[in-house]
């Protein structure tokens, strides 16, 4: 009489612990989501798309998207400080989370979920993503983002305008001179740029020295204490490049009374030829460009005697980050595995017209040269060789000033070198 | 009918609660993080004592926006006031329209900052701007092409933009104190032979000196706490040379653009900030402090 009484216990308590397991695997969860863009932009409607989907697959699962707009990692960062908010997940530039949160410790290394299966192929997940842009901001073999855009900053230029005036893509920094003095011989301004815009004009800076020194070498540069690192012969010749493109015309005089985004229009009014910019700027452009306008991009052009190569890419990258403290680790990485998905990475290109870091999507045709970019890049580097995110308040306070003085004309380059090493110096003995 | 202590007491209290609650707290925590080193993030704050103020000497971006926001007090204050002041002389001088010429000096207050810097970038750009297309068509070429925001005119360049902005308040106050003062005493002075300016000066100035005292103390407080116009003035990223102290301390304490996240440091620059609008305002009122003018 026991047996039976034991057995039907002992099943109740089976049934009962199996019942648990089922609403454990249907407890609602949700995800909080703080975005990086407004409600209304391309990319944010790309995303809710992704939300309705995966919710829909994910019946438990609700993702609760806030839409704060670039400043969303300071907002993050106060609601986490205050204790106030639960956020599991959220989305900003790659180069800003690696100088802010996860460099406060916030993020969550991601290196064994990428270890998953990917969403639609064969491959485990990490294999999806192009080349270089899920270790760019690793930390110590951990990998903390998740990166889902990919901007490249190379020139951009007219095409009708090379094929009217018979100029090939520059391949050299000779090459681009000489393109340069095609274009003003046939009464058209060579370069946009900004005036007095220190991120657009310390592309320059940055791809000089990574053509000249390689990738990786102003971000030492700018972390030697001595500042001696700037009296290289390399820092001059870039100082000297920069200005040789004022002094030739290649950078039109009245450039210097551009502010953002004045020098770029000038691309779309058919005036000026090409910008060294990023791959957002065909976008930022588009309501003011001709129909029959013909984006061209190609990567700044290799210098004699350099180090680096034209596959070495200055990639802008918009990442995930999953916060360490999270409840719902797994259903957070689940719909980022979905984000990188062919169909919503497909999606981004085609409605928002960015690139994106799955492999297997071709981005959409106003960028392809972008794209072509990014597929051979045989090393990456971020926002000024790394430096945003790594000594952001020296790139504020001593690098882009100084530069946008040589830029600018203020200064001659040797005053350039000599400010950049002084300075250099008193910052680090001040900030040790 | 008197009116109780307590009862006074009751009406403040709200208002005080307010004051305390958004201000004096505030402030006290300001002073408190102003002596940390702290991100803002999650990591417990570093006790630094003066450290972050001793850095501030010798920060060379500190001075320069030091230098930019003194110019806009002073220069702009100079320039505010004495448009203002030929501004008011001219509405209240009996012209038809007054009115409406007051709403529109005025206008620039109600619109959007954001609106007013593309419209005046729109304005100072060279070859397809509004200038440039003026001068264009009055042969002024070389004009057209000026570089009104390049590095030597950029400051002015926004300071008269600022003015534009700017002086439609100050004309509306003073003329709300022109209007008080009574005409018999202009009808007088004039009997008596005063020139235009002699009534300007020994009238007007002094029986509108606690309104001027009034509109320069807003002024120094509104120039030394400047940030939305250089902010959004200057393009995407401003350029370190053109920052206000504002600015600055936004840069260096929110990450706008670059993570820098020094909120220990950029509290600092917000406490001496606050010390230096309440060392002004105490000059200002000293200096302006005068007997009550009677005719």
């Amino acid at each position: 009489m026991k047996k039976p009484l034991i057995l039907m216990c002992v099943s109740l308590v089976l049934i009962a612990a199996l019942g648990l397991g089922v609403v454990s695997a249907q407890e609602p969860v949700t995800l909080v989501f703080w975005s990086m863009w407004n409600e209304t932009e391309g990319q944010a409607r790309v995303l809710q798309t992704a939300i309705a989907n995966f919710e829909a697959a994910n019946p438990n699962i609700n993702v609760e998207a806030v839409w704060n707009g670039r400043q969303n990692q300071t907002l993050v960062r106060t609601a986490l400080s205050s204790g106030s908010q639960v956020i599991d997940l959220m989305d900003q530039d790659a180069d800003q989370i690696a100088g802010g949160l996860m460099r406060e410790g916030f993020a969550l290394p991601l290196n064994d979920y990428l270890q998953q299966p990917a969403f639609d192929h064969e491959e485990v997940l990490a294999e999806v993503f192009l080349p270089s842009t899920l270790e760019m901001f690793a930390l110590e073999g951990n990998i903390y983002q998740f990166p889902y855009i990919y901007n490249t900053v190379q020139f951009w230029y007219d095409k009708r305008i090379f094929a009217e005036v018979g100029a090939a893509v520059p391949q050299t920094w000779d090459d681009l001179l000489a393109v340069c003095s095609t274009l003003i011989d046939a009464g058209y301004a060579p370069i946009a740029a900004e005036g007095n815009e220190p991120g657009y004009a310390a592309f320059y800076l940055t791809e000089m020295l990574a053509r000249l020194k390689g990738p990786g070498w102003l971000r030492q540069a700018a972390a030697d204490a001595t500042g001696e690192m700037w009296r290289d012969p390399a820092v001059l010749r870039a100082a000297q490049m920069t200005r040789t493109l004022w002094d030739n015309g290649c950078v039109p005089p009245e450039t210097i009374g551009y502010v953002w985004p004045q020098g770029q229009t000038t691309l779309a009014f058919g005036t000026a030829a090409m910008e060294l910019v990023g791959s957002w700027l065909p976008v930022e452009l588009q309501t003011q460009t001709d129909p029959d306008f013909q984006w061209g991009g190609f990567s700044f052009p290799a210098i004699e005697g350099g180090v680096g190569s034209t596959s070495d890419v200055y990639a802008l990258l918009l990442a995930f980050m999953i916060n360490k403290d999270t409840a719902h680790p797994d259903e957070a990485f689940a719909f980022l595995r979905y984000v990188m998905s062919d169909e919503i990475q497909q999606l981004f290109t085609d409605e928002s017209l960015v690139g994106v870091t799955n492999k297997y999507i071709t981005w959409n045709p106003i960028i392809a040269d972008a794209s072509a970019t990014a597929a051979a890049a045989t090393s990456t580097y971020g926002d000024v060789d790394n430096v945003a995110s790594l000594y952001s308040e020296y790139l504020n306070t001593i690098l882009y000033p100084n530069y946008v003085s040589l830029w600018q004309g203020a200064v001659t380059p040797e005053a350039y070198i000599d400010m950049m090493a002084t300075q250099t110096a008193e910052y680090w003995a001040s900030h040790s | 009918m008197r009116v109780s202590n307590r009862f006074i007491a009751l009406l403040i209290l709200p208002s005080f609660a307010l004051y305390l609650i958004f201000f004096i707290v505030p402030t006290i925590q300001a002073l408190i993080y102003s002596l940390y080193d702290w991100s803002g993030f999650g990591a417990a704050p570093q006790f630094i004592g003066l450290s972050n103020f001793q850095e501030l000497l010798n920060d060379r971006v500190f001075w320069r926006s030091i230098g930019n926001t003194v110019g806009i007090l002073i220069v702009g204050g100079i320039v505010v006031f004495g448009l203002a002041f030929v501004m008011t002389m001219m509405l209240s001088s009996g012209i038809r329209g007054k009115k409406f010429f007051r709403g529109v000096i005025f206008l620039p207050n109600i619109i959007a900052v954001i609106a007013l810097t593309t419209l005046w970038g729109y304005m100072y750009t060279p070859r397809t701007g509004l200038f440039a297309v003026i001068f264009d068509a009055i042969g002024l070429t070389d004009l057209a092409r000026f570089p009104w925001m390049g590095p030597d005119t950029i400051t002015i360049a926004m300071m008269i933009a600022i003015v534009w902005i700017e002086v439609g308040f100050y004309v509306v106050l003073l003329l709300a104190g022109v209007d008080k003062i009574p005409p018999d005493f202009y009808e007088c002075a004039k009997l008596d032979g005063a020139s235009d300016w002699q009534q300007f000066r020994h009238i007007t100035v002094p029986l509108l000196s606690d309104v001027i005292s009034i509109g320069m103390v807003l002024w120094s407080i509104h120039a030394l706490k400047f940030f939305e116009f250089p902010f959004s003035f200057t393009g995407l990223e401003p350029n370190p040379s053109s920052y206000t102290v504002a600015v600055y301390l936004y840069i260096l304490g929110f990450g706008q653009r670059q993570p820098i996240y020094r909120l220990g440091y950029a509290t600092a620059i917000g406490v001496t900030l606050l010390l230096v609008v309440i060392l002004v305002v105490l000059i200002l009122r000293r200096l302006t402090r005068r007997e009550v003018v009677q005719y």
